[in-house]
């Protein structure tokens, strides 16, 4: 069964965790343009981030055979500094065209500030000029109301909710996710937000439909594995591998595709892998012999 | 023939739809740009009766070489270095394969010398391809010591030296050397010296 893991943050990640990926059956990631754990200072350094994510990292993943697209945005927590927020969103429309970016994302709240309300309306705007869905980030904090302001601002705005993700569902918001149209990632962590068992839950109760599943995988603690992890507890609880094979790859790859960016028949064949080609004049090995399919 | 009918026809015969897209939205440069991979796709294609010397390449390839003729042609010339420095910036690793294989066929061409060179240097390999093989800029602008430079990163990274466009007559005592003395020292570490390594050293 082939997997997608459709939020995971491959730059913080190294090659190890890329090749267990690709041996536990992952064949492609969405990457979400997020912040780098302490905060930028510069417009320009957004700018050498939204390119090594269609370049060295696209190519990185695509040596271990994983198909790798990305998202492009200003993530909450810099949208509340004035001195980048009109840089980085007059950067963005040049790269909100580029093969290769399925959605804008992740956007929405953190401290659910007048600040944050501003930049998120406006990339909402963004995707609907630039005909992409919206990958969106529940805060961690407040969640519930994060939720609630979440889902009102996309009505506001008009933001088509089958082309919108709300991401980081907990029990308490699933609900609210769901009856609103909208899409509902799981991050599945080892100690926070959500975990197998009450994933196995979720779905026994609210079945596969729009319903995805990411290890939001970062430089904190978490873990790469957790979407074939939880795809084994669902499995172990009885559900179906129909059932599985919708909510690990059909359920990503139908809502993705509506960016026109993310080909079905793109993804449906495994990746040839030829780890001779370089980057930069950087190759990911470092004295191996390379895998050449 | 023009260069830019050369490109169009070529996407023309492969997709009358992706010519006619050419035709209306070419004017929106900085999307259009983008969107020809999705739009004209990536099947290998020839181009024919071209002015410069162009190999297969992908549809996209060349339906934004032609993007790129054509939003130079109505730019001032004082623009032209900083909009194409721009693109290679920019780009996507298939947009600078586009903007290089084109640069010899844009006006003035030794203007973008600069950006040749440190195109020729960040040697994603695809790219530094595209400038290297079946491309006239480097032997048409680079300089003695640059172009010795290009053939000896083909033989490092494996490109096909065979298709670096009029190799044989830019060889010189320096390459040469240059080419033997790195013979030398795959020789010294046990290790096989590439067969093209013969296209200059014979």
């Amino acid at each position: 069964m082939k997997l997608c893991d459709p939020h995971i943050h491959m730059t913080s990640r190294t090659t190890d965790d890329y090749q267990a990926m690709a041996a536990a059956g992952i064949a492609m990631v969405v990457e979400p343009a997020f912040w780098l754990g302490q905060p930028r200072t510069h417009v320009g350094t957004f700018e050498d981030y939204f390119l090594s994510l269609l370049g060295w990292e696209r190519f990185r993943a695509s040596q271990f055979g994983i198909r790798h697209y990305c998202t492009m945005g200003m993530n909450p927590r810099e949208a509340n500094d004035p001195a980048l927020v009109d840089g980085v969103l007059a950067l963005l429309p040049g790269y909100l065209e580029k093969d290769g970016v399925v959605a804008v994302g992740e956007i929405g709240y953190d401290d659910m500030t007048p600040a944050e309300d501003k930049c998120f309306a406006a990339q909402l705007e963004l995707a609907k000029a630039h005909g992409l869905p919206a990958l969106i980030h529940l805060p961690h904090r407040d969640k519930k109301r994060g939720c609630e302001r979440t889902l009102a601002l996309v009505k506001e705005v008009g933001f088509a909710p089958e082309r919108t993700i709300v991401d980081h569902n907990t029990e308490e918001t699933l609900p609210m996710t769901l009856a609103s149209g909208c899409w509902a990632g799981h991050s599945i962590y080892p100690q926070t937000k959500m975990d197998e068992p009450r994933m196995v839950a979720l779905v026994q109760q609210y079945g596969a439909e729009r319903i995805l599943v990411n290890s939001a995988a970062d430089w904190g603690v978490s873990d790469v594995l957790k979407v074939p992890k939880t795809r084994d507890a669902m499995r172990a609880a009885g559900i179906t591998d129909a059932t599985l094979a919708k909510i690990f790859w059909d359920n990503p790859i139908t809502f993705f595709a509506q960016s026109g960016r993310l080909l079905p028949a793109d993804v449906a064949s495994a990746l040839t892998v030829d780890q001779r080609q370089l980057h930069e004049g950087n190759s990911v090995l470092r004295g191996q012999t390379p895998r050449v399919d | 023939m023009q260069l830019i009918e050369s490109l169009v026809g070529a996407i023309a015969r492969h997709s009358p739809a992706g010519a006619a897209w050419l035709q209306t939205e070419g004017s929106r440069f900085p999307q259009a740009f983008a969107a020809a991979g999705r739009t004209l796709g990536r099947d290998e294609i020839s181009v024919e009766d071209c002015p410069i010397p162009w190999p297969r390449t992908g549809a996209d390839e060349v339906g934004r070489a032609a993007l790129v003729l054509g939003a130079v042609a109505v730019l001032p010339p004082d623009q032209h270095v900083t909009f194409v420095r721009d693109l290679l910036r920019r780009g996507e690793v298939r947009e600078r394969h586009a903007v290089l294989r084109v640069l010899a066929g844009l006006p003035e061409p030794v203007r973008f010398l600069d950006l040749a060179i440190d195109a020729f240097r960040t040697n994603v390999q695809s790219v530094f391809e595209a400038l290297a093989c079946d491309n006239a800029y480097p032997a048409r602008y680079f300089t003695s010591a640059q172009f010795a430079q290009l053939v000896i990163k083909a033989l490092l990274t494996g490109a096909p030296v065979g298709r670096i466009h009029e190799l044989s007559s830019r060889i010189d005592a320096e390459l040469v050397r240059m080419v033997e003395a790195y013979a030398s020292e795959r020789r010294a570490a046990g290790r096989p010296v590439p067969e093209d390594a013969k296209l200059i050293l014979q």
